[in-house]
């Protein structure tokens, strides 16, 4: 048996992420929040996370998709898979006009809309979680 | 000084001193701020310095003709409200001065009361004008800020509660009678039917309808049909209506967005199956009619009544209940009109109230040789330069 898996979710809504959280506990996961992408970032800086579920809309915008950068810039942590939890499609169309409704932030990401049914939250999470691993037996290989 | 505030302020332009004269004695004493010039120069001059709320202005005048300074006013500030003053009481200066913009004219010789009413209702004319743009102003401001501010504070929430009762009926999956399963599973599909209104709310105001011309692409119509039906089966196979498309054979490719083609369609589909009755039919056409590709979608439910059929497609409009007392959120066909607008296309309603309803769009063909791009592209191409260049960061 693999070891638990430790996943962090950046989220600003404390009721969204309890609803969240709950299912990702029952399904065996470690699970840290941070509530605001300052705490967020400080904790994936502290700590190593086997993926983030992260929110787009935060704060006074999409300070989720800074997050998203930061991360792709930083050499520890670009190939921690995200998962991009985001309130609606139409916002993103709203930030990016005229884009793509499916707009890669990251080169792993993978997007689900707010709510999210367990079983799906579920499937995405252990899919990331498994492509991960993948590359990661890839390049030990290589 | 609040009292000044209250003031309309008035500018009279005209050479002859007798007239101005005339024209500040009358208005004496009233909430007036008057201000006179002899000329053109002049009065254009007043008219950037105290920005009028109504002018009038003398046609014949040596030096700029009245003419040219009803055209600058215009261009200057087009919400003042301009009267013309015309000394040979011809009605064709007259009419050609309104065509320029003048709200009204004043032929000389006139008598107080005379000059006292035009000037009541140059002002009021004013002041409608102003409301008006306030209004248009507010209603832009809305629009644009609504979808934000309605995903913000009514979405956001309610997905939460969505996202705790899905949490919730997993973790007390098996300690739940079946009464209170029961429950918590309609509390799950309201919260699932709201989600959705604000959706449909989100996606007739949003402006991202006109984004999809950027990723345009040739669609077959048959496969769209085809698509929508699929989402529409299982809510036509609880009312027993069945769904026949007749797709003529070598129809010419559209050029669109699938997605929000399927999305036009399945809410004509949907409309056609709730307002059908049990074990109705549905028919869904598409042919080619000249350089168009014809969609139909007919039903033989309830139909529209007579006086409601010229609102169906405007938004906002709630039709009558159908057989089951179904009614939608008055969006759907508004939403449908502007997708299949976005798709440079047409949408027309014909219906008989007890006999059914029938919608057609009307999307312009591709040659069989394009490669999804249309030909009227040049507007679009400008659209899209626009887009891209308050793309955010």
């Amino acid at each position: 048996m693999s070891p638990r898996k430790r996943l962090l979710v950046i989220d600003d809504d404390p009721d969204f992420v309890d609803g969240i959280k709950s299912i990702l506990v029952g399904a065996d996961f470690d699970v840290d929040v941070a509530y605001n992408p300052k705490t967020g970032l400080q904790a994936l800086q502290a700590k190593s996370y086997d993926l983030l579920l992260l929110d787009i809309m935060m704060g006074r915008g999409a300070e989720g998709v800074m997050i998203a950068r930061k991360i792709r810039k930083d050499p520890k942590l670009r190939e921690l898979p995200v998962l991009i939890i985001t309130g609606i499609r139409e916002q993103i169309a709203f930030l990016f006009p005229g884009g793509p409704m499916h707009p890669h932030f990251v080169p792993v990401d993978e997007l689900v809309e707010k709510p999210v049914e367990p079983k799906l939250l579920l499937e995405r999470v252990s899919a990331l979680l498994q492509a991960a691993e993948a590359r990661k037996a890839e390049a030990a290989r290589g | 000084m609040s009292g000044v505030e209250n003031e309309s302020r008035l500018l009279i332009i005209d050479d002859e001193d007798v007239v101005l004269d005339s024209c500040t004695q009358i208005l004496e004493g009233g909430p007036y701020r008057l201000a006179t010039a002899k000329d053109g120069e002049m009065g254009l001059r007043l008219v950037q310095e105290i920005q009028p709320d109504l002018v009038f202005v003398d046609l014949k005048m040596p030096g700029l003709s009245g003419f040219e300074v009803l055209e600058r006013i215009q261009v200057a500030d087009p919400s003042i409200v301009t009267v013309v003053i015309t000394g040979y009481a011809t009605v064709s200066s007259a009419v050609d001065a309104m065509k320029r913009g003048a709200y009204d004219f004043l032929p000389k010789p006139f008598t107080p009361d005379e000059f006292r009413l035009i000037t009541q209702r140059g002002l009021e004319k004013r002041k409608l004008v102003l409301e008006t743009m306030a209004l248009r102003r507010e209603k832009a401001l809305l629009q644009e800020h609504f979808a934000a501010i309605v995903s913000h504070e009514l979405k956001s929430p309610l997905g939460s509660v969505q996202q705790n009762l899905f949490a919730l009926s997993q973790e007390l999956a098996g300690s739940l009678t079946e009464y209170q399963s029961a429950r918590l599973e309609r509390m799950k599909s309201s919260i699932d039917v709201l989600l959705k209104l604000i959706h449909t709310w989100l996606r007739a105001y949003s402006a991202d309808l006109e984004g999809i011309q950027q990723t345009f692409g040739p669609l077959a119509v048959g496969d769209v049909i085809a698509k929508a039906i699929e989402i529409v089966q299982p809510h036509a196979v609880r009312k027993d209506v069945e769904i026949r498309p007749t797709i003529e054979g070598a129809l010419p490719s559209v050029s669109g967005d699938e997605g929000t083609l399927v999305e036009a369609l399945v809410n004509l589909l949907g409309n056609a199956v709730k307002f059908s009755r049990l074990g109705g039919l549905v028919n869904v056409a598409a042919s080619k009619d000249g350089p168009k590709v014809v969609i139909t979608v007919a039903d033989q439910g309830v139909g529209i009544a007579r006086e409601d059929l010229p609102f169906v497609l405007g938004g906002f409009h709630v039709g009558r209940p159908g057989p089951e007392a179904e009614r939608g959120s008055g969006l759907g066909l508004a939403i449908t009109r502007r997708i299949v607008e976005a798709h440079r296309g047409s949408i027309s309603a014909r219906s008989e109230l007890g006999k059914g309803s029938t919608f057609t769009i009307h999307l312009p063909a591709l040659s069989p040789n394009a490669n999804g791009r249309a030909s009227p592209e040049t507007e679009l191409a400008r659209d899209s330069q626009k887009e891209a260049s308050h793309e955010s960061t």
